[in-house]
């Protein structure tokens, strides 16, 4: 099939062979939707990863390297060279890995094919928190209180700054993300040592000692909007979800929608984002990361690709989200309006880790015995099976449990069968703390914020 | 470090239940005297491992594999040379082309590690192979 067009700059969008350069849950995920829409597939795997059984469904399954992710998943050229020699004419990064390096997208289309997400330009803007609050800030999305600019050196400014936006301030380094490179100043005291240690980190870790502040948020949960752009300038949101339950910045459980924020209250915010796509040429999908305190929206960061917990919203908006973004990618218009884009019932997901469920650490193995939930309102989406050998080298994810009813308590009930049901066998997994998780009178309740994970385990560990 | 004694089972059994932890199917280990290779079983823990001693004594074959050091397209032959080279089984020096991994116009050389003897091709020609894939097979024959 060669369906798609050209997009606004009279590029040909067109392909029919995708490289898929990732593994696990989501190589497999975009396969599938790969195969739906008749394309065919490059997936390209490391030396471990040849055992995965979703190389078989593959049209070309082709090693590229070793173990080591920089010298297979992240080795830009290995995989530039593998689409050349298949035939490939569009890479698809998934999440993770490449997906959100400005530099490979930019090598992708300049080698002739199309890099399923946004252009290169898009992706370095995101990344770069003071020009990705710079475009927020002109779309109208709401930001944290402080300054859109990178701090200065003079101390007597920094300290106007700090007391202009009023303590608890947090220090970011600009390149930074993933919860790493930031500081929480309480009061004016601790202001210019953090600023110090901050700055130094900032320059090890990130290459830039640009550090920015703003407003600390005490107790804000973590909600995100989901939007879906074509390369024609159309753009609509999908729905909302709330990611709070975190630990050490990693989510563990996502729900579609946030609960007790009503769409009034949201609608505003996502047609601003959606101006931002607009003005920014924004292509494919993407996600808008908000902290939400007191009827407060403050955006934090822009995810530029697919998302690990994009199925909630796929349940309740009823779109294939990795379907469109790769229709989209193709150069076809979107074929929604924001007003057929429904909000229908309730989605959770639970991300399944190989990992101890009390310290967390890593926990590689082979998979002796799998039993895997099933029924109405019930979805796995995973990789593994009985016999699978869960290499170390790799992110711990090894599944995804997403179950949608009618209601949150309805959701919650179906979660508990499920998780009840599912068994894995020969590993560790974080399925015992998930099921005292969907236990929990807090968690029920909803509305919990981002750092509720954290005490709840403390408590847990302490009694 | 003292060498290890590899026929002594408890060294063994400790081994083998760490490569299982790690989902590590095997080991080989290379002492001064001799290589020892260490298979563990995939879906039955606290199986007995494979033990195998690879290189004793001299005079012994052993079978080197030779592996595409990068994925691309096999050819057996230099797509410029006039008389493709003769057909294994044949002798073949360390550092001897065996044949070649094409990308793009780029042609990387793959080339013997060891002297042996050539036994077989087992890429086909024009095919794309991946990172590892088996290429050839040499007999060493010290």
């Amino acid at each position: 099939m060669m369906e798609g067009q050209k997009d606004r700059a009279g590029k040909d969008c067109r392909f029919d062979t995708v490289l898929i350069a990732n593994r696990g849950e989501i190589a497999l995920r975009i396969l599938k939707a790969c195969k739906d829409l008749g394309l065919k597939t490059v997936v390209v795997c490391s030396q471990p990863d040849r055992q995965a059984s979703y190389g078989t469904l593959a049209d070309t399954f082709l090693c590229i390297g070793p173990a080591s992710a920089g010298k297979s998943y992240l080795n830009r050229d290995a995989i530039l060279l593998a689409a050349r020699i298949t035939g490939a004419g569009a890479v698809h990064p998934g999440y993770g890995f490449l997906s959100e390096n400005a530099a490979f997208s930019e090598a992708v289309e300049k080698a002739g094919m199309v890099f399923i997400g946004p252009t290169a330009r898009a992706i370095a803007t995101m990344g770069d928190k003071i020009a990705a609050k710079s475009a927020m800030i002109a779309a109208g999305v709401p930001c944290v209180p402080g300054p859109d600019s990178a701090l200065p050196d003079d101390r007597a400014a920094i300290e106007a700054i700090a007391s202009k936006i009023g303590y608890p301030v947090i220090v970011k380094a600009a390149g930074g993300g993933g919860g790493r490179g930031m500081r929480v100043v309480p009061d004016a005291g601790a202001l210019h040592a953090s600023i110090a240690l901050t700055r130094e980190e900032a320059r090890q870790a990130f290459g830039t000692p640009a550090l920015y502040m703003e407003k600390f948020l005490e107790h804000p949960r973590h909600v995100e909007i989901q939007v879906l752009c074509d390369v024609h300038g159309n753009a609509i949101w999908l729905g909302h979800r709330d990611c709070s339950m975190q630990r050490r910045h990693q989510k563990v459980v996502e729900e579609a929608p946030a609960p007790g924020i009503a769409y009034d209250i949201i609608a505003p915010v996502a047609e601003a984002c959606l101006k931002a796509c607009r003005q920014t040429g924004y292509r494919g999908v993407g996600t808008f990361e908000f902290l939400y305190e007191d009827g407060g929206f403050y955006f934090i960061e822009m995810n530029t690709r697919l998302q690990v917990e994009h199925p909630v919203t796929e349940m309740t908006s009823g779109i294939d989200i990795v379907q469109a973004q790769i229709k989209a990618a193709q150069g076809i218009p979107l074929d929604i309006a924001q007003s057929d884009v429904e909000s229908d019932g309730h989605a959770f997901e639970c991300r399944i880790n190989a990992e101890d469920p009390d310290t967390f650490l890593a926990s590689a193995g082979t998979i002796t015995a799998l039993t895997l939930p099933s029924g109405p309102g019930v979805r796995v989406d995973t990789h593994v099976h009985a016999g699978y050998k869960v290499p170390p080298y790799y992110d711990s994810l090894i599944g995804k449990l997403i179950v949608h009813a009618p209601t949150r308590a309805e959701a919650i009930v179906v979660m508990r069968t499920a998780l009840a049901e599912t068994e894995i066998e020969g590993i560790s997994t974080n399925l015992p703390l998930l099921r005292a998780l969907f236990d929990d009178d807090g968690f029920a309740a909803g509305g919990t914020d981002i750092h509720y994970l954290e005490k709840w385990l403390k408590r847990r560990s302490a009694s | 470090m003292s060498a290890v004694d590899f026929s002594d089972p408890a060294t063994i059994a400790f081994l083998a239940a760490a490569l299982q932890a790690a989902g590590v199917d095997g080991i080989e280990i290379e002492q001064s005297t001799r290589k020892v290779r260490i298979v563990v079983e995939r879906d039955a823990p606290g199986a007995a491992p494979l033990v195998q001693t690879l290189q004793t004594s001299p005079g012994a074959t052993q079978l080197e594999v030779v592996t595409a050091p990068m994925a691309g397209i096999f050819g057996a032959n230099h797509p410029e040379s006039p008389a493709p080279s003769s057909k294994p089984p044949r002798k073949v020096a360390a550092g001897e082309t065996l044949g070649f991994i094409r990308i793009g116009s780029v042609l990387l050389p793959v080339k013997a590690t060891q002297p042996g003897m050539l036994t077989g091709r087992v890429a086909k020609d024009g095919t794309v192979v991946g990172y590892g894939d088996p290429l050839f097979e040499i007999e060493l024959r010290p």
